[in-house]
């Protein structure tokens, strides 16, 4: 935020003191030399073999301390290791806290500290015999809140992490999770009891040195890290037995909106990402305790025999500003409407498994959306911002189109093997059906390498078609998940300039090198179109929005509960009319600077696009130009004035740019580094989370005692539809 | 020279910090530091500034203060993390709660969290910028502060 005094006129007289606080003596630990840790003897590796289960639940208690029966070191490892594991009765569980000494130079950046190690757990049974049901782990994530609050398409949401140490011993803990791909990240508070630290935006490098040197010295901390546009890391240091510390994390987003709905997702897990061989930044997916090779990011997975204690509530209000015409939701809701533009939802259960991505859908009285200018001027700097929804004029949906090359490209890998690549499949065969007299189309497979149902694409004959339909049948999921072949494949062949060639990529996206992928589209792109369709449960939304935009596309989710012919049927309705392609903006008196996307994508039917930017002067009506099959359009779109509420929109205009300037680092040479300080600056200049910025808070009032606790790593489920065995890797590394 | 003002130079200098500063000048601490307003008058609203004269703190956190009228935390002015150790820190809060729920005397406002570096005494600056009424009028206030000395469990 940028302040001003309250008042011009502020002349106060106050007094003046002089204080010298004298800082007690080197008996008081807090200011004197850094504790050190010596490397073997911090944390005594042991066993702790607690009592049995609630016989009742059947499951182990939240707070296993009170059950604790003994702590036996291991200096002696064979006989008082193998005592203790013998005396472990059936239904008990035994904690291995293993320390690193015993695994040296692995996971260097989170686990080298002498005194943390991995949390491991094993359990005589995995499945409890009363209930049936997976067995609870206790893991230090106990709730997450989302509150919501929706206005027109802006989405401003409060995400309420709830951490508690169950174990008998101090912990850090570490989550990885995911948030919307657009999300304007610009708030963090660390809340411990009625107090409410909040978080400082710095460089990424500085905020990690504070935390570190927080943890390692016994105070409470937090950090904030982002790993990607929709992947974050939460570290909470010092977590000691039986408390809590709570974050809080605010953001911003724009809505999607299609064809009269809107979209807000709450994505609630990061799927297992495949790591092509070099990939220098992998998050790689790891079985819940294994142990990583120094430098590798890890989300750690819950076997399907296992749960954790982690639940979700999410609140969205709705103020739409037009009528609220019908309501949709990926999980079971509880909705109230106080009036026809607004709307309460929440979801029903809270112990629903936070396993894939919330999705509220809303669909507003067609006829009231229409393209509008928003806009705001910083009152002390007097820059103005804007944000224009540009909607396709009806026109173009009486126009016929052109004939067509569809390129599909299907992800064969291991994480769409099952539900995820029958979707797909289904979803292609309808576009088959689609097909005109006179289109063209290919198939390619990829996983570990890609294959393609002939050399070029093929007329939509009766046989070719049912040719494709028996290649696409025999597709399974297997091996990695090689997106660059699926990319090289699909464009890589000369175009046929009678057809217009639109290629799908149907895929969960869940692969660690997107950059690569976006680099390698946008040097091959063309003058093709990329359409994406995120088939799956809890997809890679970043990957696959970047690809739509990079292929001047668009994008659309095939989630496991669609019809996935519908999906396919409205993507062929999109396409079998001309977009408004060449479009262009006079903006009139606005002196208009650094407008978001820089290149404007075509405007296909049912889809608008939101264009964000900087102006100087007044806000003034604009007009929009451009050219539909062979006929030019033109339409004005009026400034709404000046509004206080609008504030959010530099933050908007400021991720935007963050976004597109994190794009032009995956095919631009930057040797000297000034798209990362263009980054960097503009992150810390609008307080946003970025790749280069993070949020860490530090409670300086009390530290805890002993050394910073063991790391503990909230294991997550995999998505529901993915299969657990085909993606998840559970051997350490070397 | 301006009005205002209070000027509160705090000189955190221990014997026994000075007697290890030799050794250890890149030595990193963590300290809290309370600030606190007193005012005859209710307040809705506050702002002051803290600073480092000799670039020793880097701000950490800042934490609510012990009004439940404002219910949020303090908001912090972005100069505060530019680059480099000198920090200065702008901090402000408001309410919309009702007169009579408004605190007045002597309250805790914020409490800064720090990390200072180096055996030099840290010398710290204060400055009330404004406090006013629910109307907006501006009110007779002083402002200090109190380190905290971390607990030991």
């Amino acid at each position: 935020m940028n302040m001003r005094p309250f008042t011009p006129r502020a002349r106060l007289l106050t007094a003046v003191a002089i204080c010298t606080v004298i800082i007690s003596s080197c008996a008081t630990p807090w200011y004197g030399t850094s504790p050190t840790f010596p490397e073997s003897s911090a944390a005594p590796e042991e066993i702790i073999v607690t009592g049995a289960r609630d016989g009742n639940s059947g499951l182990i208690p939240r707070s296993p301390f009170g059950a604790m029966t003994r702590s036996v070191p291991l200096g002696a490892h064979s006989a008082a290791d193998d005592n203790a594991l013998g005396s472990v009765g059936v239904g008990e569980e035994v904690w291995i806290i293993a320390t690193p000494s015993r695994a040296p130079a692995r996971d260097g950046s989170e686990d080298d500290s002498p005194g943390t190690g991995a949390m491991l757990a094993s359990f005589a049974n995995d499945i409890d015999e009363q209930t049936g049901r997976a067995r609870e782990i206790p893991l230090p994530l106990k709730h997450t809140d989302v509150q919501a609050t929706i206005t027109g398409y802006i989405s401003s949401v409060n995400v309420r992490q709830q951490f508690e140490n169950p174990f008998n011993e101090k912990i850090e803990a570490v989550y990885v999770f995911p948030l919307p791909e657009k999300a304007a990240v610009s708030e963090f508070l660390m809340i411990i009891g009625d107090r409410r630290v909040r978080g400082i935006l710095r460089e990424k490098e500085e905020a990690e040195a504070l935390y570190n040197e927080a943890r390692s010295q016994g105070f409470r901390a937090s950090l904030l890290v982002q790993h990607r546009p929709n992947i974050f890391e939460q570290k909470v240091a010092n977590i000691e037995p039986g408390k809590s510390i709570d974050v809080d994390i605010k953001y911003f987003h724009t809505l999607s909106y299609s064809d009269g709905w809107y979209s807000f997702v709450f994505p609630t897990v990061v799927g297992p990402r495949y790591n092509a061989p070099g990939n220098k930044n992998p998050i790689v997916p790891r079985k819940r305790g294994v142990m990583l090779a120094a430098g590798h990011r890890a989300v750690r997975y819950l076997s399907p025999k296992e749960r954790s204690a982690h639940d979700l509530s999410i609140n969205v209000t709705i103020d739409a500003g037009v009528a609220i015409e019908e309501l949709k939701a990926s999980h079971e809701i509880v909705a109230s409407r106080d009036t026809a533009e607004s709307a309460n939802v929440a979801l029903a259960s809270q112990t629903t498994i936070p396993n894939r991505d919330f999705i509220l859908d809303f669909r507003v009285a067609g006829d009231t959306i229409k393209s509008n200018l928003l806009t705001y001027e910083n009152p002390d700097t007097h820059q103005g911002y804007f944000t224009l929804m540009i909607y396709p004029p009806q026109g173009l949906e009486a126009l016929a189109r052109r004939p067509m090359e569809m390129v599909f490209v299907i992800d064969c890998s291991g994480s769409m093997n099952g539900a995820p690549l029958k979707q797909a499949k289904a979803a292609v065969a309808t576009a088959l059906d689609r097909l005109e007299e006179g289109d063209t189309f290919q198939i390619i497979r990829f996983s570990d390498t890609s294959s393609q149902l002939g050399a070029s694409p093929v007329p939509a004959t009766r046989q070719n078609l049912e040719q494709a339909r028996r290649y696409l049948e025999s597709l399974n999921g297997t091996g990695g998940t090689e997106m660059i072949e699926g990319v090289r494949a699909a464009l890589d062949f000369p175009h046929d300039p009678a057809r217009l060639r639109f290629v799908s990529f149907l895929t969960d996206g869940y692969i660690g090198n997107e950059r690569d992928i976006l680099a390698e589209l946008h040097r091959r792109i063309g003058s093709s179109r990329v359409f994406s369709f995120g088939v799956g449960s809890s997809v890679n939304r970043y990957l696959l929005e970047r690809m739509a935009k990079v292929g001047r596309g668009a994008v659309a989710y095939l989630g496991p509960r669609d019809s996935a012919g519908e999906i396919m049927a409205n993507f062929f309705n999109r396409i079998s009319h001309p977009a408004l392609t060449d479009v262009h903006i006079d903006w009139g008196s606005m002196a208009v600077a650094d407008v978001y996307p820089s290149r404007l994508p075509d405007l296909f039917v049912g889809r608008p696009v939101v264009v964000t930017g900087k102006y100087l002067g007044a806000a003034d009506d604009i007009t929009v130009t451009g050219v539909a099959g062979t006929v030019s359009e033109e339409f004005a779109i009026g400034a709404d004035g000046l509004e206080a509420e609008n504030a959010y929109i530099p933050k908007i205009w400021a991720r935007l740019r963050i976004a597109e300037l994190a794009d032009r680092q995956a095919w631009e040479w930057d040797p000297t580094g000034e798209i990362e300080s263009a980054i960097r600056n503009t992150a810390l200049e609008y307080q946003l989370m970025s790749e280069f910025t993070s949020f860490v808070a530090v409670d300086s009032s009390y530290r805890t005692e002993g050394t910073q606790g063991t790391t503990v790593h909230q294991a997550v489920p995999v998505p529901e539809g993915v299969r657990y065995e085909t993606t998840v890797d559970p051997r350490e590394e070397p | 020279m301006r009005n205002v003002i209070l000027s509160l130079i705090v000189l955190c200098c221990a014997c026994a910090w000075q007697t290890s500063a030799a050794q250890h000048d890149d030595r990193k601490r963590f300290a809290a530091v309370d600030i606190y307003l007193d005012s005859g008058e209710p307040v809705a609203a506050w702002q002051f500034e803290f600073s480092s004269r000799n670039g020793r703190m880097k701000i950490v956190g800042l934490e609510n203060g012990e009004s439940k009228a404002f219910g949020g935390t303090p908001y912090y002015d972005r100069e505060a993390v530019q680059r480099g150790t000198a920090d200065r820190i702008i901090v402000a809060d408001f309410t919309l709660a009702g007169a009579n729920e408004l605190p007045s005397g002597r309250i805790r406002i914020a409490t800064l969290h720090l990390m200072l570096t180096g055996a030099d005494a840290p010398q710290f600056d204060l400055e009330l910028v404004t406090a006013v009424t629910h109307e907006g009028r501006t009110i007779d206030a002083s402002i200090s502060l109190e380190s905290q000395i971390v607990r030991k469990r």
